[in-house]
């Protein structure tokens, strides 16, 4: 993992004792609250429809033990005893005091953290596959280039105050798990005919009002080149952004006015143009980085464990979550755990202090001291030895961390909507919590298989609806909920946008037109024919004909 | 000149301190319970609770005032809009972290 430098831990620091100065000067009224709102915001700090949440970074979605257990400690000693993981691989705490916050900080400072760029219109966290590292269909580690984006973001004084906020995503991997099309920059390591790896780079992809998919406007670039590139990019969008209209600020509407053509011959222009060896890092630098995230000390082991096949024949509970949660390692001998934060009726995403300092204390004894969090808002423990898997999913059973849910119908992403969040139309927790009691009998979730529900409770889509094989939007009208229902969206690899199919659904009624879908794909399936398979080979009409029939 | 209002009105802030959400209470202290709040039939009556509210946001107490639509309902006061009624509810999800014990004082301003 990474490590600060003495750089980077002057610059927390320092920007904790500011941050210290601006609330006393806000609490002894020295500052008006127009003077504060965005100095708060540039460390996090919103305030939310019932108090205020602090949105921490979790750069890359990669924390070690000791940074998971101080989040827990400031869940119990600032906050209700919980956090909220987040689709940004971000953690929020949602009642922190205002005079605390400063205190907050600094106890995240000490374990190299901070709440630094998770809001503005700024170049936010960047986000990346979360088996970075681990997978064994990784081209490349990822997180080098998300940590040198990260440095290079961090306070860029060219690119702080931007049209819109903006966000970068980054996969090693064949298989996309980081949304990179649905990103503002999706970047993708790929590997050319002579053996190099080098990135595919996408540019205007997004959710919100007008969800887009990224167009590709360089199909190879150089490792070397990247930070240049990207400067070259995000040029073009801070002189050509859209800073009159909030709604079309976004650079995806840049792309999507220009033509991704156009939009492209200017990147390259202003790429021509730049100083690039001014702003690539030295060679030694990358290499620097890349030493941190060096394969850990993994042992020799043999692939097969026979411990772990009997034990998978004894216990059927655990051969299914060893078939849903555990995925293969790159490693011989090893597997990567993926811890479900998303209980039959749970709230999706929260976690529990108790929780996180199980898995924290699972981290140190069994995964080389790694945690990461997902964009779906789960946790891995990525670097389980085969032979401990039952030993570690006993430890997750005795927490309530064992759902064997990963990817099934109760996976469900949702955003804190109507409970928590000042600019929601609509809850979307209840909504996933009544969707996942209807659906949540395991025989049949695995019978259903494959099925990503995700539910965003404004226009703004951080519960990432468009992207859902069925996607589920909250808005108002007349004083009442309503929801909206996309289908075939996708965020992988093959990614894809919902297609609404109708009218919405009240809150009472919209999980039986949910429950109507499943069935519906149900009887239409053929062999081994996933949800998302079978809508793109029917379309929408057998769903629309039984949703709107029987409501 | 007083802003137009729409029936019963009640004026609501968050707690700088703790952002947790208040109502002006006509014995001018900010309180948790919404049925504790001070209501204004009139605009003239709207712009005094305005007036009212301002003072503490100088002295910073409180943040973000506005006015809210209610119905009376005799025993209290409900939000007409769905989005209020909810930030007075707290979250639904977890009703321990539910922010509204009746009539509790927020804040002797
Ligand atoms: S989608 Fe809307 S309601 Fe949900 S967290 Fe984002 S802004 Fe809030």
């Amino acid at each position: 993992m990474y490590r600060y430098d003495e750089f980077d831990t002057t610059f927390v620091r320092q920007r904790v004792d500011q941050f210290r100065d601006q609330v006393n000067r806000r609490v002894s009224g020295d500052l008006t609250e127009e003077q504060f709102r965005p100095l708060r915001l540039m460390n996090g700090l919103y305030l939310q429809l019932h108090a205020y949440m602090l949105r921490v970074a979790i750069p890359y979605g990669t924390l070690n033990a000791r940074q998971m257990r101080q989040l827990a400690f400031i869940a119990d000693e600032y906050d209700k005893g919980y956090g909220h993981f987040t689709t940004r691989q971000n953690i929020q705490f949602n009642w922190p005091k205002l005079p605390d916050v400063p205190d907050i900080l600094e106890h995240l400072a000490d374990v190299e953290m901070h709440a630094i760029q998770t809001s503005g219109n700024c170049i936010r966290n960047v986000t990346a596959d979360q088996w970075a590292g681990a997978t064994a269909d990784e081209f490349e580690d990822p997180r080098p280039y998300a940590e040198l984006m990260r440095q290079w973001s961090s306070l860029h004084p060219e690119f702080s105050f931007l049209p819109r906020k903006f966000k970068i995503a980054v996969t090693g991997a064949a298989a996309d798990r980081a949304a990179i099309a649905y990103h503002d920059i999706g970047l993708r390591l790929k590997r050319n005919a002579a053996g190099e790896t080098g990135f595919e780079v996408m540019v205007g992809g997004g959710m919100g009002r007008t969800p887009m998919l990224g167009a590709t406007v360089r199909d190879w670039l150089q490792k070397e080149e990247l930070l240049a590139y990207l400067e070259a990019i995000m040029r073009v969008y801070n002189l050509h952004g859209r800073r009159d209209n909030k709604y079309k600020a976004r650079i995806k509407i840049l792309v999507h006015e220009l033509g991704a053509e156009e939009f492209t011959r200017q990147v390259e222009d202003e790429y021509a143009r730049i100083d690039a060896p001014r702003i690539m890092p030295p060679p030694q630098e990358l290499t620097r980085i890349k030493t941190y995230f060096a394969p850990p000390a993994y042992e020799e082991l043999a692939d097969q464990s026979p411990e772990l096949a009997r034990r998978m024949n004894e216990n059927t509970d655990f051969a299914q979550w060893v078939d849903r949660n555990v995925v293969a390692h790159k490693q011989a001998g090893y597997a990567i755990v993926n811890i479900s934060l998303k209980p039959v009726g749970g709230v999706p995403g929260d976690a529990s202090a108790a929780q996180m300092r199980a898995v924290a204390d699972l981290a140190e004894d069994k995964s080389l001291d790694e945690i990461r969090v997902t964009h779906e808002q789960n946790l891995v423990l990525p670097h389980v030895r085969k032979a401990d898997l039952y030993e570690v999913w006993q430890s997750l059973k005795a927490h309530d961390l064992a759902d064997a849910n990963i990817g099934l119908a109760t996976d469900i992403i949702a955003c804190p909507g109507l409970d928590y969040c000042a600019l929601a139309t609509a809850r979307s927790i209840p909504i996933s919590q009544d969707i996942s009691r209807r659906l949540g009998d395991i025989t049949r979730q695995r019978d259903v298989g494959d099925l990503k529900i995700k539910i965003s409770g404004c226009i703004n889509a951080c519960g990432h609806h468009h992207a859902g094989h069925i996607g589920i939007l909250g808005l108002e009208k007349r004083g009442e909920e309503y929801y909206q229902i996309t289908l075939g969206g996708s965020g992988d690899e093959n990614a894809s946008i919902g297609e609404i199919i109708g009218p919405g659904f009240s809150s009472e009624t919209v999980t039986d037109a949910v429950e109507t879908i499943v069935d519906t794909y149900v009887g239409l399936r053929q062999d081994g024919e996933t949800f998302l398979d079978a809508y793109r080979r029917v379309g929408p009409d057998p769903f629309k004909e039984a949703v709107y029939a029987t409501h | 000149m007083a802003k137009k209002i729409k029936g019963p009105q009640v004026l609501t802030a968050n707690l700088l301190s703790d952002g947790m959400v208040v109502f002006l209470g006509s014995d001018g202290t900010w309180r948790a319970s919404i049925d504790a709040a001070d209501m204004a039939r009139t605009e003239d009556g709207a712009a005094a609770l305005e007036a009212r509210a301002a003072v503490f946001v100088r002295t910073n107490h409180v943040v973000d005032p506005y006015l809210i639509a209610v119905d009376d309902t005799g025993s209290g006061f409900v939000p007409v809009a769905f989005r209020e009624r909810r930030r007075i509810a707290g979250p639904s999800v977890q009703p321990f972290f539910n922010t509204q014990p009746n009539g509790r004082l927020a804040f002797a301003g």
